[in-house]
């Protein structure tokens, strides 16, 4: 018991003890923050790769594709194990394209990621309308123009007036001529889902609400010019599209690189008809994932495909991050590491100042044991409420981190989360308890391995000698 | 078989010579608590050796009162010391009622210095960071694990109270070290050896630090417990005053027993 009474009466007295848990305090909570900001990208960057690349996907080995997508997920339901197991599938054309489009009169051009998809069956395997920024598009996904874009499509071709460049543009002599409109029904260029960063600017001066402004440059009804390649020789191919709807999943490389269009009609503009690069299929249970690929992997044995988890496609990415976390853990470690030889120093200095305390200690009968103890239960004291108030520093500034950036931006005039890097609202957290809990254990661990020495020495004083240290 | 056989020629000679009926009735009468036999001890610096005891042999008798006498040097602390089990002998025993203990193990050496001594220091010696009460205490609380302190708690408080009172500090119980004066740090000093009912009371300059009136304070503590309780007493002093209270005075010289003198009774 006077073990107990000594540990919390040496941390009530001794003010070093208090730089002990301040270090300790530190350690723990930037470790904290550290993962929870990390956890929360790689969740974020997670939840998007699964979802735009839903569980499985059955790939071509180029960008050729394969042919007769319908056949073959006619095929994969046929099997009874994969139907169990299969939501739903959707087929893809996936291709490079350059995009051009004009903001007052100035042409801009950007290279794109075009995929074709029929927008129902993509809905099905997720990812995808939860991004689209129109209300009704989410529930009834299309690529039909709303009124109010059709109304900008007519404004805009009111007198044919093409901008500029577009007149410039030069015409492929092997390119098929464009069929000539119905007389009586204008051209209706094809409706486009367009990525949020290519149909905007970001405002780098922050608005008076501290936020970073975003400025749209194509509006629902404006014209884009996209051009790829067709057929086997690759010849360029050129199609004007309409605006209908942004596609936002905050993942900076899908906003700023994709745009998607009908699949039918981009097979027809790179006569590909029949062919897809990919199918992407959603399983009910994301458990069953490697015996579905087995399956799918006998009964696509002799097609140009590959079959992978999304993970396993995103193989590099996944296990960069998880490399990057675990080096930056060994490196946050070291803190708290420090921490442990401040605790070390410390000891080693209350170990000499209370010398003659255990030297009355021990001529009251304390064995070497009770007296060691004493010095690892104020180790783990100390490591014990260092954690306590490192977790409680660490889960508030986790959870205010938004409020913290904004109020360190304001005073510094350093934007620390630039939002044209990431394309995050908010700096994305996730607390992990079990995280939290590794972190405490592994910090009162120091704290106690770091205070072994000091104990140990103070366990083995001669008594007569502590009683005469001066 | 009597004491008397059992005693080195040297103490007999001693007490005989000082008061020689009187002498040798008193160890006839009394039991040994403490017998020293060819004690050496050495303290080494480096390569160097530097001896404090020559082969003390020494008698304490239950219920008796000692004062250890002796110039600066002479090896009495050390005396003190080794018979407290504070540290290691080079030479010779030390029985404690009938028992060798100086080559007990560890434990058992740290428990009975924890339920059968009790130390006084010229120092205090008390921990700062407790209370009054609660320095009374630690004995007990080395003694007993968490939980037996757990029920035993009250009683323990209650005993350590009643002390704090006997020693005049019944209104300082709270007070932590620092808040008192050097009388009651010692009187504070003296609860805390009691609080394990001692059977032996090892007292190193008690009043070396203190001023004429808490010295005798303590010192007519230490008789009364002597005289009413018959605890067993051995006492190191430089104060040739305060030994006139004790039963025996023993006088070192040069880390040997040179003169025994049995005092005639108060």
């Amino acid at each position: 018991m006077y073990k107990v009474l000594l540990c919390l009466r040496y941390l009530q007295t001794r003010w070093l003890a208090m730089v002990c848990i301040v270090s300790v305090m530190l350690g723990v909570a930037t470790l904290i923050v550290v993962n929870s900001v990390m956890n929360g990208f790689s969740t974020k960057l997670r939840d998007r790769l699964h979802g735009l690349l839903s569980d499985i996907v059955i790939e071509a080995y180029d960008y050729d594709g394969f042919l007769d997508p319908k056949a073959k997920m006619a095929k994969i339901m046929a099997d009874p194990y994969l139907a169990k197991n299969i939501e739903a599938m959707a087929p893809t054309l996936e291709i490079f394209a350059m995009l051009q489009y004009a903001y007052h009169d100035v042409p801009f051009t950007r290279s794109i990621r075009l995929i074709g998809i029929d927008p129902q069956s993509r809905a099905k395997v997720g990812g995808f309308t939860e991004f689209l920024t129109q209300p009704e598009r989410k529930i009834t996904p299309s690529f039909e123009l709303t009124p109010e874009a059709k109304a900008r499509q007519a404004k805009n071709h009111v007198l044919d007036r093409k901008p500029a460049y577009f007149q410039e543009l030069p015409s492929d002599p092997s390119a098929p001529p464009p069929p000539d409109p119905p007389p009586s029904k204008p051209h209706e260029p094809q409706g486009l889902i367009i990525g949020h960063a290519i149909a905007h600017f970001r405002d780098r001066t922050q608005g008076s609400d501290g936020q970073v402004k975003d400025i749209r440059a194509l509006e629902p009804g404006d014209d884009v010019i996209i051009t790829t390649v067709s057929g086997q020789k690759m010849s360029p191919v050129v199609d004007r599209f309409a605006v209908a709807d942004y596609f936002r999943s905050e993942m900076s490389e899908y906003d700023s690189m994709y745009v998607f269009v009908p699949l039918d009609h981009l097979q027809k503009l790179r006569t590909m008809e029949d062919r897809v690069t990919s199918i992407l299929v959603r399983l009910k249970d994301f458990d069953e994932a490697p015996k579905v690929i087995k399956r799918l992997k006998e009964i696509l044995k002799n097609e140009p495909v590959e079959v992978q988890t999304w993970e396993q496609k995103q193989g590099a990415l996944l296990a960069a991050i998880r490399v990057e976390k675990g080096i930056l853990n060994i490196l946050l470690f070291m803190i708290i590491g420090v921490a442990g030889f401040g605790i070390l120093a410390i000891f080693t200095m209350i170990v000499a100042e209370k010398t003659k305390d255990i030297g009355i200690l021990k001529a009251l009968g304390a064995s070497r044991f009770g007296v060691m103890q004493i010095f690892l239960g104020y180790g783990l004291l100390l490591g014990l409420v260092g954690c306590l108030l490192g977790t409680a520093m660490g889960l508030a500034i986790t959870h205010n981190i938004n409020e913290i950036e904004s109020i360190i931006g304001s005073i510094t005039g350093q934007e620390l989360f630039p939002r044209d890097i990431y394309y995050f609202d908010k700096i994305p957290t996730d607390v992990h308890p079990m995280g939290v809990f590794f972190v405490n254990i592994g910090a009162v661990l120091i704290a106690v391995l770091f205070s072994l020495i000091p104990a140990f020495r103070a366990a083995s004083l001669n008594p007569v000698r502590a009683l005469r240290y001066e | 078989m009597s004491n008397l056989v059992e005693l080195p020629p040297r103490q007999i000679a001693n007490s005989l010579e000082a008061t020689p009926l009187q002498g040798v009735s008193q160890i006839l009468k009394k039991k040994p608590v403490v017998s020293v036999v060819g004690l050496t001890k050495a303290y080494r610096k480096h390569v160097h050796s530097i001896p404090v005891l020559h082969g003390v042999n020494l008698e304490v008798e239950n219920g008796e009162f000692i004062s250890l006498v002796g110039q600066s040097g002479s090896g009495k602390s050390t005396l003190l010391h080794l018979i407290g089990l504070l540290d290691s002998i080079d030479s010779g025993s030390i029985h404690f009622e009938g028992q060798r203990i100086d080559n007990l193990a560890t434990s058992v050496r740290d428990k009975i210095r924890n339920e059968a001594f009790g130390f006084v220091f010229q120092f205090y010696h008390l921990l700062p960071e407790l209370t009054a009460l609660e320095n009374v205490l630690l004995p007990l609380m080395i003694a007993k694990g968490p939980l037996k302190w757990l029920f035993s708690r009250s009683k323990a408080l209650a005993q350590a109270k009643a002390l704090l009172d006997r020693v005049g500090l019944g209104h300082r119980m709270d007070h932590k070290p620092r808040e008192l004066s050097g009388g009651e740090m010692q009187r504070t000093a003296l609860a805390r050896a009691l609080i394990s009912k001692p059977r032996l009371l090892l007292a190193d300059e008690p009043t070396g630090n203190l001023d004429d009136e808490s010295g005798a304070e303590v010192i007519r503590l230490l008789r009364t417990l002597n005289r009413e309780e018959g605890l067993t007493i051995l006492m190191v002093t430089h104060n040739l005053e305060i030994t006139r209270d004790t039963d025996r005075i023993v006088r070192l010289s040069k880390g040997l027993v040179v003169d025994e003198e049995v005092q005639p009774e108060a």
